[in-house]
This record gives structure tokens, sequence and C-alpha cells, in this order.
């Protein structure tokens, strides 16, 4: 079998193993330096410069030399009050550090998902994964005349069925006589939800139906078009299939990582 | 112990280096129709047949006030809500539209842009000014600390003492830059021509004293043209500042922009002034500069309604909507307002303000259409009673929320109830493109309304007759024989006539009336004001007596907090001829739609959580929600 390293890169458990090396490396390339039980604090000219850089991206300016000096000492100032609570274990039970790291796991988790860029072929079968969510809706082309109440309307039909001029029958409303290619949400924000229903289920032709009713008064209708909703291709819609694959990828992808830590852990609630 | 906090700190370094990636590989790009204003990418109709709906006034976490508040929403969430999926709320409660919008505009402070979120996330050591490092740590303490925190800082903002930091644009400006542009990319993905546009804009935040001069600015392009510009800042400096930058703009991107100016309610008399800002007789010059930066008001929003107060309209039953709690004072109540300031701070008087000014000078600053918006803080542009998401993050849906003290400033006095569940911006357009929908704020095609999403047309001419209503093409009469709401008429000697319809909200409740008001300047020189009752339902049963009609009824069942349509009507309709007109007297006509009585956001809560409401609120749990078109005015010939 061809080893699939793209579903392998894709692996919750894969990203937490690298992490895990990734911070091994690090940890290795610094030293034990900022080891809490160490007594040693060194400062390297690149965290000085990180140091530098967050001063500036807060107060808009680089730090003078004065300024640097202060925030180094503050920076070592917190180290050393933050290596002896460590000391004193009072990071325990705290509940704010708690969810706070507990967030930057899931955020970790997550984050694979938003700096990828998903092919064509998976966005495509995402696509047709989850047509619902794309599919656009039925859409329906008609005209309609408007009477204010139902007997108007059954006199407005038997006037039509002797060849009156149909602009002329049925009375005045500022609502538009024709709708082309209305999509049903249209119809429903113009008419209501009922008349977008019924209205779906009005027979395609030349004749006039009805009377059907609307949230504003009764129609008379001919539909002469109605296509059912369609899924777009994937070109008309890219950026919404892979928006919506990144939130769920990165949905998912942090449930997954959780239940790998979860599944190591026995948990006994007393009942 | 020790150990696993260390490795979860170098986790986090990862964490920034791979949310690093994510800004070059992760942007998806806009198509190019997307990412322009429209033109020629969809049919237009040969005129405005169709209404579309929109919030033109949406802060998401990118404003300094709204992270504080909580919100930890951004622009992406705000514009998949708006345009109707399902997302998450902030505090965890799953949000939707009944009814997705057909338009948003985010318009996220432009002072600060994205500041608190930064502070908020910036490492407490290295933040220098004690305040800001307070506040930072009020922010990480909790929800309510961090709206307390919100709160000093609006303060401060309104008193001028923001610490430097925060208030140098030159400082700000890097971050501006990088925040300005991320967002215009990510309105393009969201604008579709045709289907759901996306705005460009920020709010100007202008607040001498704390009183509430604040404008919303929209632009008309897309992203070439807007990432020529940063948003403008607005606590230094006056209005005509904000008026060069847009001129700037204009000459520099061939673009377009226009502003908004809401909340007048909170100005203490400023917003709109008979004289020029700081005193003295207002110039031609500056009149026509406001009237043509600034052709729409928000009336209507979340912080209370701006139409009309009782004390400058006493014959009028409907004034006072929304004015409780509002009308105390300026924006964070640092300032009572007395009487005399009222003239400056709602609408109507505005419109007549603006006659006299006219008169004067020759010019009408205050030639304005009338839209409403939210001013939501939460992201979510929700402007329904039963699915109202609050203010901001601290009252979204909670059982306490209606009872509680809410403070944008640090002083007593407003409470939860007081804010209304309001409201939309009702646009008459040929498409759903960013240029149709400016173009319709440009020419005050445009209505108010508290929420509920009724039609309202209205045309002015002076020869409808009765075959020009009655036939079914009449809105196509109205535009081919006269001018829509918005528009101006120029006096014939005659009196004018006004076509009109109203149909109730298609998933809402029905109509009480329709009325016209009316406000003139008389032969001595006077503005004066009259409603008109000129439509309502069941006229056999409810006879105009004084000129008033009789109250339509209430079907509330406070307990269930629902309502039945079996008062009120669907549609209402008439074409209606001045009866009072005088021949050169100058004067405006607006269409005022009441609905019959519904639940407020209140009672759906009392609901909800099963509560039961003090009483002062139980008074204050039913309200007639309504729509406010556009004027149409009649101007002399002589005119300049």
């Amino acid at each position: 079998m061809k080893f699939d390293w793209k579903r392998w890169a894709r692996e919750p458990l894969v990203h937490f193993l690298l992490a895990g090396a990734a911070i091994f490396v690090v940890l290795g390339w610094q030293g034990a330096a900022d080891d809490p039980s160490s007594r040693t604090i060194s400062l390297t000219r690149e965290d000085q410069a990180r140091l530098a850089s967050g001063f500036a991206d807060v107060m808009g300016r680089p730090p003078t030399d004065a300024e640097l000096d202060g925030v180094i000492a503050n920076w070592v100032r917190e180290e050393v009050l933050y290596r002896e609570a460590l000391k004193l274990g009072l990071d325990d039970g705290d509940a704010v550090i708690r969810k706070r790291l507990a967030q930057k796991m899931d955020t970790l988790a997550a984050s694979a998902a938003d700096a990828e860029s998903p092919d064509d072929a998976a966005l495509q079968k995402w696509l047709q994964d989850h047509p619902e969510r794309f599919a656009q809706d039925m859409t329906l082309t008609f005209e309609h005349i408007y009477f204010t109440d139902r007997s108007r309307a059954v006199v407005g039909k038997t006037l039509l069925g002797g060849g009156a001029d149909w602009t002329r029958v049925g009375d005045p409303v500022s609502l538009p006589a024709n709708f082309r290619t209305a999509s049903q949400a249209v119809v429903a924000g113009e008419f209501g939800d009922d008349f977008a229903r019924a209205i779906g289920r009005v027979p395609v032709g030349p004749q006039w139906q009805g009377p059907v009713e609307s949230a504003l008064g009764w129609h008379l209708v001919r539909l002469t078009a109605r296509e059912a909703g369609t899924l777009p291709p994937l070109a008309a819609i890219r950026n919404r299939v892979e928006g919506d694959w990144r939130a769920e990828t990165a949905r998912s992808r942090t449930d997954a990582a959780y239940k790998v830590l979860r599944d190591a852990y026995t948990v006994k609630v007393a009942r | 112990m020790g150990g696993s906090i260390r490795t979860l700190s170098a986790a986090g370094l990862l964490l920034s280096l791979s949310a690093c990636d994510m800004t070059v590989t992760g942007a998806g790009s806009a198509s190019e129709a997307a990412r322009g204003d429209g033109t020629g990418t969809v049919p237009l109709a040969e005129y405005p047949e169709r209404v579309f709906w929109g919030d033109t006034h949406l802060h998401t976490d990118n404003s300094i006030d709204a992270f504080g508040f909580g919100v930890r929403l951004g622009p992406e969430q705000a514009l998949r809500f708006a345009r109707g999926e399902k997302i998450t709320a902030t505090t965890g409660v799953p949000a939707q539209l009944d009814r997705p919008l057909d338009f948003l505009l985010i318009a996220d402070h432009s002072d600060g842009l994205g500041s608190t979120r930064r502070l908020y996330d910036a490492p407490r050591l290295l933040i220098r000014d004690a305040t800001l490092r307070r506040w930072h740590d009020m922010m990480h303490e909790g929800p309510r600390q961090s709206q307390r925190a919100i709160a000093e800082l609006i303060t401060a903002a309104s008193n001028g003492e923001l610490p430097e930091a925060m208030r140098d644009p030159e400082n700000q400006a890097k971050a501006t830059e990088e925040i300005w542009t991320r967002h215009l990319d990510t309105i393009d993905r969201f604008n579709e021509p045709g289907k759901f546009t996306a705005l460009a804009g920020f709010e100007y935040t202008l607040m001498p004293d704390g009183n509430n001069l604040h404008r919303v600015v929209m632009f008309r392009d897309g992203s070439a043209r807007t990432k020529q510009v940063r948003p403008y800042p607005g606590l230094s400096g006056g209005v005509d500042g904000l008026w060069d930058y847009m001129a700037a703009y204009e000459k520099k991107t061939g673009g377009r922009a226009l502003a908004i100016p809401h909340n007048s309610n909170v100005s203490n008399g400023l917003m709109f002034e008979l004289t020029m800002p700081g005193g003295g007789p207002m110039t031609a010059e500056y009149a026509r500069k406001r009237a043509r930066w600034e052709p729409v008001v928000e009336v209507t929003q979340i912080k209370g309604d701006s139409e009309a107060h009782r004390l400058l309209s006493p014959n009028d039953e409907f004034a006072s909507y929304g004015v409780a709690g509002w009308e105390l004072g300026n924006l964070p109540l640092t300032r009572r307002a007395t009487p005399d300031m009222f003239g400056g701070n709602y609408v109507r008087e505005a419109l007549k303000r603006g006659l006299t000014i006219e008169a004067q000078t020759g010019a009408n600053p205050y030639r304005f259409g009338l839209i409403g918006s939210t001013d939501s803080h939460t992201a979510l542009a929700t402007g329904d009673e039963d699915n109202f998401y609050g203010k901001h993050t601290g009252n979204e849906p909670r059982a306490g929320r209606a009872a509680e003290a809410q403070n944008l400033g640090t002083r007593e006095g407003r409470f939860g109830w007081q804010y209304l569940a309001s409201g939309y911006a009702g646009v008459w357009a040929r498409a759903n493109t960013r240029a149709e929908i400016f173009d319709a704020m440009m020419r005050r095609e445009v209505y108010a309304t508290t929420g509920p999403r009724m039609t309202v047309r209205m045309f002015g001419g002076f020869d409808f007759s009765e075959e020009d209503f009655d036939a079914r093409g009449w809105v196509a009469n109205g535009y081919r024989r006269g001018v829509p709401m918005g528009g101006e008429l120029v006096d014939e000697g005659k009196p004018p006539v006004f076509m009109i319809e109203a149909l109730k909200d298609p998933k809402g409740a029905n109509l009480d009336r329709v009325q016209v008001v009316k406000g003139w300047i008389d032969a001595s020189g006077t503005t004066q004001e009259k409603v008109f009752e000129v439509a309502w339902s069941d006229p056999a049963t409810r006879r105009l007596a004084g000129g008033r009609v009789p109250p339509v009824g209430d079907t509330v069942d406070r307990a269930k907090a629902t309502y039945t349509n079996t008062i009120g009507v669907r549609q209402l309709r008439v074409r209606w001829t001045d009866p009072e007109y005088r021949a050169g007297q100058n004067a405006f006509y607006y269409v005022r739609v009441i609905e019959i009585p519904t639940p407020r956001w209140v009672l759906f809560d009392a609901l909800r959580y099963k509560l039961t409401l003090p009483k002062e609120i139980m008074n204050n749990s039913v309200s007639q929600e309504r729509a406010y078109s556009s004027p149409i005015w009649l101007v002399g010939k002589n005119r300049t």
C-alpha cells in the first residue's frame, strides 16, 4: 500500500507528537536555562529583540535603551516570581491559568487547519459530502395578481377564464407582478412562508392557478418555470466551501485531539 | 507539575508561529466581481422593485468597546450571521436570524481599531501606562470586570482622557492598517452581488464632553479603492475634518463616501444645532457641506429612538417612542439634558430647523432621509423582539438583563429594559449591490423601521389621479409622474398629492395606521408640525374624531408573549392631498406606519427565564413598532 502522507499529516495525534518533538528541540537548543528549578536566568539577543518588538507593537514605536532596560528588568522580575510561584505550586487550582492553558491546547489542535490550503479535490469531496449546506434554493419564475380577499380572487379568475387582460384584473399593490428566477427564500421574504411553500407545488403552465393565500392577501399565480435547487460547481462557491471546511476541520481536530488525550486518563466521578 | 507548565508555554510559542503562517497561506481570495462595487455584475430593474433589508451599524471584536464588553466574534462571524447562518454567540448561546439580511456594514470604531484586543493580548509587563495595565487586568479577570473597564474607557474617551498610547493616531497607524486591510479582504469574500452585499465603512466617534456626535461612514467601493485610505479617527477635531477626509478620499480614489449621524438623542442638543458648532450663525457653506456628506440619519437603534419627543410634539400621541432613559442626558450621563437641548436631539425638530436655516441662508443642512440600524456590539445584527441579543455581550440573553442598570458610562440612570430591539434599514434599490445600495442612500430612497420588515411606498407629485393610484402598475406611475421618498417637489402653486402604501411584515404583525407627518414654515416664519391620520384599519368602526383615530386595541397575552392578527389590517393605502397647503410655504412630509401592539423583548425574556418582571418593566413590555419614511420636501421655485 502506498504511504498516504497527506492523510497521515492530518492526524491530530501526529500533530501532538510533532509539537512535542519541536518542544524538545527548542528546549534542547535553549539548554535548561528556563527550567523553573534552575537558578540561572539568561536572556539571549533574540529574546531581547522579541521584548523590544513586543514593546513596539503596544506603543507604536521602538523602546529607548532605558525603556528596554526597564522592560528587561520587568521581565526578569516576572520570571523570578514565576519560577518561585511554580515551586510553591501556586498555579495549582488557579481557574484562570487552567482555562487559559486548556484553550491553548484546543487552539494548538485546530491551528493546523487554519494554516492549511486544501486542494480542489479535497474541497470537491467536501462539497459532495455536504450538499445540504451549499445547495441553492429552488427558484421560481411567475406572475401573480393580487386580491384583498378570496371572493374577489375567485371573481378575478372567472374574468380571466373569459379572456380578460390579466394586467387589468386584480387589486393594486406595491408588490412587483413578475418574479424571475427568484429563490424560494426571496419569495418567502415578500409573501410569507406559507405562500412560498404553496407555490412550490403549483403546476407549471400557462393557466392561472389559485387563489393562493399569502401573508398579504390572495393571489392568482401563473408559474412559468420552477427549477429544483442545484448544487453549484466548486469554482462558483470555492471560498464558501473552503471556509466551511476550515471551520469544521478545526472543530473535529480539536475533538479528536481531546479524545486521544482523554483516552489516556481514567476518570472517577463519585456518585 | 512545574515541568508541564513549561512545556505548555513552549507550545504557546509554536502556536503563535503557526498563527503567522495563517495570514499568508490561509486567506482565500474573492472573485473580481465581489471585490468591486458591483456595477455591471447583475441585471438592474427598470426602477426599484424590491426593498432590501440591512444593518449599517454593527460592531465586532475590532471595536475598542465591543471587545472590552466581552465580544469574541469578528467580522467573519458577523457576516455569516447576517446572511442567515447559525453561529454561536460569545456567551455560548446558538444564534440565527429568522430571515437573512440583504446587506451589512460593519462599522467598527475607527479610534483604537483593534486596540482593546491588542491590549488584552499584550504581555502585561510590556504595558507601561498604569491605567492601561489596570484595564488589561480587569479584562482578564472576567466579563463583569471587563465591562467595567470599558465603561471607564468610554468615560475617559468622552472626557478626552484616554491614555496617550491609545489616543495618538500615529501610534495606532500600523496596527490600524493591518486590521483595516484584513477586514476589507474579509468583506470582499462575503460580498456576492445580487445576493448579499458587504459594505466597507467604520464609525467616527466624535464625542465632545460625552455628547454623542457619532457618524457611520459608508463607502460605495471595493477594496482596490478603500485600501488606499485608513478609517478616520474621531476623538479629536470637528466634523468638518471628517468631511474633508471624505472629500480627499473621493478625489484620491474616484470612489464615493457618505456619513450617517446617529444617536442624536444623546447629543445634548448638539447633533442638529441652529447655529454653527461652537456658536454663531450657520453659514450657507457649512449647511451645503453637511447636506452633501450626510444624506441620511439613523433615527432608531438599540440605544433609543430619535424621531420625536412629546415635549416638542405635544399633540402627537405616538411621540416619545423609545426615549425612556435616553432622554436623561448625554451618552455617559456625565451631563443631564435640559428641555432646551431637545430641539437638537430629535429628528423631526431637525427637519423643521432645516427649513428655518434654508430660509435664512438658502441652504438646508438637514435635508436627510431616515434609516434604522442596530448599533449592536455583539457582532449579531438582531432587530427582532423574539430574537434579541442585546446591546453588547454583557446583555446577551440572560435572566437578569432587563432589570439591571446598564450604564455605558460610569454613572447610574439607565436600565436594560430601555434598550430597544431596533432597527433595520429598508432600501429601495434596483439590485442588491454596493453601488445600488449606496446610490439609494444618496438619493434618500430609504426608510427606517424599529425591526419589523413592513413595506412602505410613498410618491409625491401634483397630478396623481385616482386612476394612477388604482392601477395595478401604480408604482410605475409614481416614478413616472412624481418623486419617491427622499425626493423634492418644486412648488407649483397647487397642493401636493401623495400616493402611499404600507404592507405588513409578511412574518409579523398587522398594521394599525398610516400617518403623514408634515412640518412647514408659516406666514410669520415660525416652524409648525402636524400629524395627519390618513389610513387605518376598520374605518367603519374607528371613526376620526377631532383629528384622531381611536386606538386599534391590544391582543398581547403578557403571560405568553403572544399576539394575534385579529385586529389591524395587512395592507393600507391612500392617495392623500395636503388639505392645509399654502402656496409659497416650504414643507416636508414623511410617512409613519404604526403596527398593532406586540410584545417587547422583555416579555420573551420573562417567558424564557420564568421571571416575574417588576411593575415598571411590565408597563413597558408592549409597544407599537413603526416605520419612518424619508421625507419628500416641497420647496419654493426661487430657491438657490
